[in-house]
């Protein structure tokens, strides 16, 4: 029984991760109708800003998470300028800005791979290397921060998209764009923004993720399929659909490992066979949006 | 006019160096799966090469490297052997991934051409293909195995845990172990995989500590997901000793995974206490600035022994140097105190069955060898 309280708190640190990045894929997908595959490389730009700022420079925890997170902001701002507008503005179909972001995933690893020695490179833990027992639950600071941060990140995206006027703008452009348009939403910056808030937070998440697994160039594309699939079992239709799928994936995943009476080589296949049922009985997500 | 005489007389000094020089081709790994040991490999062959020169080059003549990126995939490395080639590289050296290599080998067969990986550690390299031009210094992936499970015998081990990552030379590592495992009578008592890209490791953990082993081999060569097991391992506060792959003697360890792998053993094919060694590093680090690695050590020795065996041949005719690479013998930086790579009876896998050597991480650092051979 211990061990699996133990587990609960790990997998829910990894589904936390798994929700933020499903997130960024929401951020984008909802107002562009673009589903952005280089959110794994922003997780890698995240987790190398961590990289360099908290482990290079040995910057307090807090300022280098708030620099590479607006550097995030930066890189996702400009790949919608110079990547998605320029197609977008031609009256490209919605599938040439999704391929040109597909060759953006490798132009991030191949940019990352040209700077940095290919080794894993170590990212510091934001309260330190120790454990926290609360009664029967234990588990590592880094998976409690983890968890807090999400948690804290998810509630605002919810009060920005139900409380705020420039939330509502976002919603509008996600339902009808030219109607949203017409009533004077200007569209390319709510564009322009939802990359850079996209960016921010597939970059927490790589951030998040990086004491564990360490800041290296192979990392993006695990983490965008286990987004991916956090969003398809969550649903796209409401702010809490990756969260919740994120954390079914990663328990499922990691229950399996730990419980299932077959070969840890097989639990690997659970995440894909997750996303091939859900796609086909409920490919909506468990979270339907509202009508 | 005179510009036109000069540029041609530019031209024809350039042409009689080119011809002044022996090319030598190598293929590396600058971005794909493989960049994290043919880097250092390739550095130490520029190191080599550079060294060479100085000191007058091979047969006179200074040695040019014609350096080839691959990207670890077969089909590429194949289309750069033959461009080499027809560059006029005399011998190519592999430090790419095996499979790579291999495809290498069906255009130095067909144009006749030595080629040497000194690194590569794939069994079949020189089996699969009868190709009496290619050579492998590298050690052996059965002899790593063989070594590692030498030294644990001592140990009296009755009951292990295997652990492995999902890339498919940790798979084909794992499986090797768990056959030297058994045909030694020891029961394995739980086996794992974590999956590359994997966010913990603490499943698999927590199902090894239920197994209670005595020990834990670890198979796995990606470093990410080693260091991820041994987060895990430190987390849970486990105690069993760790035998682990050759993946544990790149240098990153010692900074990717700081406090983690005290007391680790591994099997390694340096000894940081042997002569050639320490010759090797001084120089490195007084040329370079930077101390060596390990891994550039076995492109140093690649070097060497292809300047080794074109002095042989006192040549640069193919097949004098292949007929001088076959009979070479020759005492490099890799390798135990006291072994020489040699080719007796026809083999081309040339690193001495006996010449690898277990080592144990002291603090953060890769520490002493504690074992040697395989018997």
């Amino acid at each position: 029984m211990q061990d699996f309280f133990e587990l609960a708190v790990g997998a829910a640190a990894s589904g936390c991760v798994y929700g933020l990045i499903g997130l960024a894929y929401l951020l984008v997908l909802r107002p562009t109708g673009i589903i952005n595959f280089a959110v794994g490389e922003w997780a890698m730009l995240g987790a190398f800003g961590g990289f360099v700022l908290l482990t290079q420079y040995e910057w307090p925890y807090a300022l280098g998470m708030l620099v590479a997170l607006a550097v995030m902001f930066v890189i996702g701002w400009a790949s919608e300028r110079l990547v998605v507008r320029p197609l977008v503005e031609k009256g490209a179909p919605l599938l040439a800005p999704i391929l040109a972001l597909l060759g953006m995933v490798v132009v991030y690893r191949e940019i990352i791979s040209t700077i940095f020695p290919p080794d894993p490179m170590p990212v510091p833990y934001a309260l330190g290397m120790g454990r926290l027992e609360l009664g029967p639950v234990g588990g590592s600071y880094q998976s409690f921060f983890t968890i807090g941060v999400t948690l804290a990140v998810f509630i605002a995206t919810w009060l920005f998209f139900e409380r705020t006027v420039a939330g509502k703008a976002f919603e509008a452009v996600a339902l009808h764009r030219r109607a949203a348009a017409l009533m004077g939403i200007n569209l390319s910056r709510v564009m322009a923004l939802s990359f850079g808030a996209g960016a921010v937070v597939a970059g927490l998440g790589g951030l998040l993720v990086a004491p564990n697994t360490s800041a290296y160039y192979l990392m993006g594309v695990p983490l965008a399929i286990q987004g991916f699939t956090a969003l398809v079992i969550g649903g796209v239709g409401r702010v809490a659909g990756p969260l919740l799928g994120g954390l079914l994936l990663a328990l499922a995943e990691q229950l399996t490992v730990r419980y299932a009476p077959i070969p840890s080589g097989y639990a690997q296949g659970v995440p894909l066979v997750l996303l091939m049922l859900f796609l086909l009985f409920r490919p909506t997500g468990l979270l339907r949006a509202r009508a | 006019m005179k510009f036109i005489a000069m540029l041609s007389a530019a031209l024809i000094a350039a042409g009689a160096y080119a011809q002044d020089t022996i090319k030598i081709g190598v293929i590396t790994d600058r971005v794909g799966v493989s960049k994290p040991y043919a880097e250092p490999a390739t550095e130490g062959i520029i190191f080599g090469a550079n060294e060479l020169n100085k000191k007058g080059g091979v047969l006179g003549r200074k040695i040019e490297l014609l350096i080839e990126d691959d990207q670890s995939k077969p089909d590429v490395s194949a289309a750069l052997a033959r461009k080499l080639i027809d560059q006029g590289a005399v011998f190519i050296l592999s430090v790419s991934l095996s499979p790579a290599t291999q495809q290498q080998q069906t255009v130095t067969m067909e144009a006749k051409t030595p080629q040497m990986t000194p690194m590569n550690s794939a069994d079949y390299l020189t089996t699969q293909l009868d190709n009496p031009y290619f050579w492998q210094t590298g050690p052996l992936g059965s002899v790593q195995i063989a070594t590692l499970l030498a030294h644990a015998k001592t140990k009296n081990l009755q009951r292990v845990a295997l652990i492995t990552d999902n890339s498919e030379l940790g798979q084909a590592i794992a499986k090797a172990f768990r056959a030297g495992l058994e045909k030694s009578g020891i029961q394995i008592v739980d086996e794992e995989v974590v999956s590359n890209g994997s966010t913990t490791a603490m499943p698999q953990m927590q199902k090894i500590r239920g197994a209670n082993p005595e020990a834990l081999f670890v198979a796995g060569v990606v470093t990410a997901t080693n260091v991820l097991i041994f987060k895990s391992y430190r987390e849970l506060g486990l105690k069993f000793p760790i035998h682990a792959s050759y993946n544990l003697s790149v240098p990153i360890y010692m900074t990717a995974a700081k406090g983690l792998v005290n007391g680790i053993t591994f099997v390694d094919a340096y000894d940081p206490d042997k002569p050639e060694v320490k010759a090797f590093e001084a120089a490195y680090k007084k040329e370079m600035g930077t101390a060596p690695a390990n891994l550039h050590g076995y492109g140093y020795d690649g070097i060497h022994l292809v300047a080794e065996a074109i002095k042989k041949a006192g040549s640069t005719d193919k097949e004098k140097i292949r007929a001088a690479m076959q009979s070479i013998s020759y005492s490099g930086v890799m390798g135990a105190k006291g072994m020489k790579y040699a080719f007796p009876e026809g083999k081309r896998a040339g690193f001495d069955p006996n010449g690898m050597v277990v080592r144990v991480y002291e603090g953060d650092r890769q520490g002493r060898v504690v074992y040697v051979g395989q018997k």
